[in-house]
């Protein structure tokens, strides 16, 4: 891949930056009862209710993997397309509930956190440092490099 | 030229710009100038301050929670795990929780003694709840007469929740469980500075612990405490969290 001296670094620290949110969200998950995560799934009133508990013990895992591969950057095209889908399903869902004005916990973060603009404006974020990422690693280059195409470049691994 | 030279000595200090008379310093402790010179003095007063601003910062985080009235708990003392449940009389979930959720864990845990469940009241200061402060000073009140008055008016306040809502009769409501001792020794309470400071003394420690809606629950057991927020936890996750808790 080829990128500047600036943004290799800087996709670094992003790239290493979404997998250590990604990890402390599992942790913070793992870290307590699994059944207070489904009651967060659960309240959302979307997965049928036999689907909720394998869901609320299984993601916290796939997040932790996610978090770990993105941090180490093994399967980095495979990480940044996973954490991309999930971070677009869980805002697409925070979205429709805050519009539905649902008083419901986010389940970010662990339990005991309502949907607000702030976790909106956290979770919005998150996707765009992760859909930046995710674009890198398939195509070569920063989205940004479109509008420097004279900038210098050189061999850096992402 | 070395002669030309100006010494680093020759230009004033920086701090002398902005300061041409020494500072006073600041009173040494009684018990520290035998051993300290005054600067030294002067900065332990600092760092005392500043260790005094930090444990004031820390002193809402180490605050005790309010002590729970005896007659708005149910179950043993000694129960392994305790269940802190902010309600609103006015909130529909926390209606669905008093009337599904209370009775199975009454059967499944409190009466065997291995859960113990304290209400507190959270009535949320929004318009379409605007009689759910009025409702829990009853409820309060009720609850210093006995257990038995408290239950009573807590179930008739939940059960006809949409018709005090909307008319505004909270005390028509509560009247009609109890005796007419009973009833004016509650007219009396009710307006009692004790009796409404412990509603806000229960709201103030929900606000302290993050909470903005009902019904909120905390789960604990020992040194763990889990929130439980944003609606009602479907009874199996309930069940299935106090088991693992028990384990």
């Amino acid at each position: 891949m080829i990128f500047s001296n600036r943004a290799s670094r800087a996709l670094l620290i992003l790239r290493i930056a979404l997998g250590v949110v990604f990890a402390y969200a599992a942790w913070v998950k793992l870290d307590t009862p699994w059944q207070l995560f489904a009651g967060a799934i659960a309240d959302y009133k979307l997965l049928p209710e036999w689907a909720v508990n394998p869901l609320a013990r299984s993601l916290p895992w796939a997040e932790l993997l996610i978090g770990l591969l993105l941090i180490t950057g093994f399967f980095l095209r495979i990480a940044a397309t996973a954490c991309s889908l999930l971070l677009l399903v869980f805002f697409s869902l925070m979205v429709r509930a805050y519009a539905f004005h649902m008083e419901i916990s986010c389940g970010c973060f662990g339990p005991g956190e309502l949907i607000s603009w702030r976790t909106l404006l956290r979770d919005g974020s998150l996707l765009a440092v992760s859909l930046i990422v995710t674009w890198t690693s398939f195509v070569g280059r920063t989205p940004w490099s479109v509008f420097f195409p004279r900038a210098q470049r050189i061999s850096a691994p992402l | 030229m070395r002669q030309n030279r100006a010494k680093t000595s020759d230009y004033p200090k920086l701090g002398s710009f902005r300061q041409t008379t020494p500072r006073p310093l600041a009173p040494a402790p009684d018990f520290w100038p035998a051993i300290l010179p005054p600067a030294a003095c002067r900065t332990y007063n600092i760092h005392m301050k500043l260790i005094a601003a930090l444990l004031a910062a820390m002193l809402p985080c180490l605050a005790a929670s309010p002590s729970a009235d005896k007659n708005k708990v149910l179950g043993s003392a000694n129960a392994p795990v305790t269940i802190e449940i902010f309600i609103d009389y006015g909130c529909p979930m926390c209606k669905r929780f008093h009337q599904e959720e209370l009775p199975l864990l009454m059967r499944d845990y409190v009466v065997s003694g291995k859960v113990r469940i304290i209400s507190r009241e959270f009535p949320l200061n929004i318009p379409a709840h605007k009689y759910s402060r009025e409702a829990a000073n009853y409820a309060t009140a009720a609850a210093r007469i006995g257990a038995a008055q408290y239950d009573a008016v807590a179930n008739v306040l939940f059960q006809e929740q949409e018709s005090w809502e909307t008319s505004g009769k909270v005390w028509e409501t509560v009247s009609s469980v109890l005796t007419p001792e009973q009833q004016k020794k509650v007219k009396s309470l009710v307006g009692d500075s004790s009796v409404i400071d412990e509603v806000q003394a229960d709201v103030d420690y929900g606000t302290a612990g993050g909470i903005n809606g009902t019904p909120t629950l905390f789960v604990e057991k020992g040194s763990k405490r889990y929130p439980a927020t944003g609606g009602v936890l479907a009874y199996n996750l309930l069940k299935g969290l106090i088991d693992d808790l028990l384990k």
